[in-house]
């Protein structure tokens, strides 16, 4: 067993799992955080997508032992209990997506896009958002949420409660 | 996936030590990115799974990008991402920057390593192209030291490399007669994200203003033989060439003979074929641009 250490969604935590436990098993099946998604489990679709060190990174691609030491966000970590992400309020107010598997890893996308490049281009949200796959809906609708959280300036974490 | 260990490396020497330890006894493989690896394990029959990981990717001496005596060196853990965003990559070699750019999605980049990239060593390697028509050299560390070879020898076939089992591929280094030299990087994929080439090429060369002619011309291969190739009959052709549309016209025609694409799920062969020609004949159209307009900057 290897025993990992991180901060998760801002709170340290530990467990002691199988060397070969994935960073997406571990948020998964350790600490209870179902967000991030099992999708092709190889890298291709994003929907395991989470935030290592304030990069976005495929989960599943990850070992849980290489996040040892390091910053971990998830899409638990957006919401406070009363008020959503804007990344979240402005996907709910656009009807971004359908059934909402590829969700959390494109909203993980797209805060790693806005915490470096508050105001992107839509070609720059669209390269941010290549390694997401929705088989629903399409992209416009996500973009368009993107470019209002970025165009109020909200791309930032929601504060305390209102 | 099968279970296996995992040993951290402190640096290079430490996983060449532990490669020597370990690899006695077990199947062992290198963890740098894992982009590519993990994807593997999940698939790999428990007979070819490794019991021994040795994980490179905290090893902070490998992530160094940097000009020295001898050139630019790229260490084998600097992450497509990095390269992208590097200033002396922009500078020297915006060619890098758009062939990292083609790798995968942001996910994949900011995980993947230019080392690892290469090791894997798949035939549509992306950044292959550009390194081999740069001249680029790998350095890989064993037990009695480095050594180093250029890349172009370095890939041997389908996934394979003349990597052995006991060394490390700790960086990557263009010659320092060649910083600067113009050079320009296309891809052709069914898509812009997640897509392997069908062709990727690259070109280089100098410029003799006083023709202008082509000196030292470098055009490389990648996803039409079963490794990254020179495109020999194009270079020989194109060397002491006055520049001109027609010389980079026929320089593709050429290159297409230099190389063997197959038929595959992706493309046919044929497809391939026109898609070397156009490529080939862009990318010595990218290159000079950017050789006119590093001279402008001279001035």
């Amino acid at each position: 067993m290897a025993t990992v250490t991180l901060t998760l969604n801002g709170d340290v935590r530990t467990a002691s799992v199988p060397p070969e436990t994935t960073l997406l098993r571990l948020l998964r099946e350790e600490f209870g955080l179902t967000g991030s998604k099992l999708g092709c489990d190889v890298g291709d679709c994003g929907a395991c997508t989470v935030i290592v060190d304030g990069k976005s990174v495929n989960s599943c691609l990850m070992l849980a032992v290489q996040a040892d030491g390091r910053d971990v966000v998830t899409i638990e970590g957006l919401a406070t209990m009363s008020r959503l992400h804007p990344l979240q309020q402005l996907f709910e107010d656009k009807g971004s997506l359908q059934c909402g598997f590829c969700g959390p890893g494109v909203i993980m996308s797209a805060k790693a896009l806005l915490d470096e490049n508050p105001d992107p281009s839509e070609q720059e949200i669209r390269d941010a958002l290549a390694g997401n796959l929705c088989r629903c809906t399409g992209y416009s609708k996500m973009i368009e949420a993107i470019q209002a959280v970025a165009r109020d300036g909200r791309g930032e974490p929601a504060k305390s409660a209102v | 996936m099968k279970a296996f260990e995992v040993v951290s490396a402190r640096d290079a020497r430490h996983a060449v030590a532990l490669l020597a330890e370990r690899a006695a006894k077990a199947k062992v493989k290198v963890l740098a990115g894992g982009t590519d690896l993990m994807a593997d394990l999940k698939f790999a029959s428990s007979s070819h799974a490794p019991d021994v990981l040795i994980d490179i990717s905290r090893a902070q001496e490998l992530r160094n990008i940097s000009v020295t005596d001898e050139g630019l060196s790229i260490g084998a853990l600097v992450t497509h991402t990095e390269i992208m965003r590097s200033p002396i990559v922009r500078d020297l070699f915006p060619a890098l920057v758009d062939a990292a750019h083609t790798i995968g999605a942001v996910q994949t980049r900011n995980l993947g390593t230019l080392g690892g990239n290469l090791v894997t060593a798949v035939p549509s390697v992306d950044s292959g192209p550009t390194l081999v028509a740069l001249d680029a050299h790998v350095t890989l560390l064993g037990p009695a030291g480095t050594r180093s070879m250029p890349l172009a020898d370095f890939f041997v076939g389908p996934r394979k490399t003349a990597l052995k089992p006991d060394e490390l591929l700790v960086d990557i280094r263009i010659p320092r007669e060649n910083l600067g030299k113009p050079a320009a990087f296309l891809k052709f994929g069914l898509r812009k994200g997640q897509a392997l080439a069908l062709v990727n090429v690259a070109a280089s060369f100098w410029v003799d203003w006083g023709t202008p002619a082509f000196v030292a011309p470098r055009i490389a291969l990648g996803a039409v033989a079963p490794k990254v190739i020179h495109a020999t009959t194009a270079e020989a052709y194109l060397d002491g060439r006055a520049i001109d549309p027609d010389a980079m016209a026929e320089a593709g025609r050429l290159a297409v003979g230099d190389a063997k694409p197959i038929n595959d799920f992706r493309a046919s062969a044929e497809y391939r074929r026109d898609l070397i020609a156009v490529l080939t004949r862009r990318v010595l159209e990218g290159a000079f641009r950017l050789a006119q307009a590093k001279r402008l900057e001279k001035k």
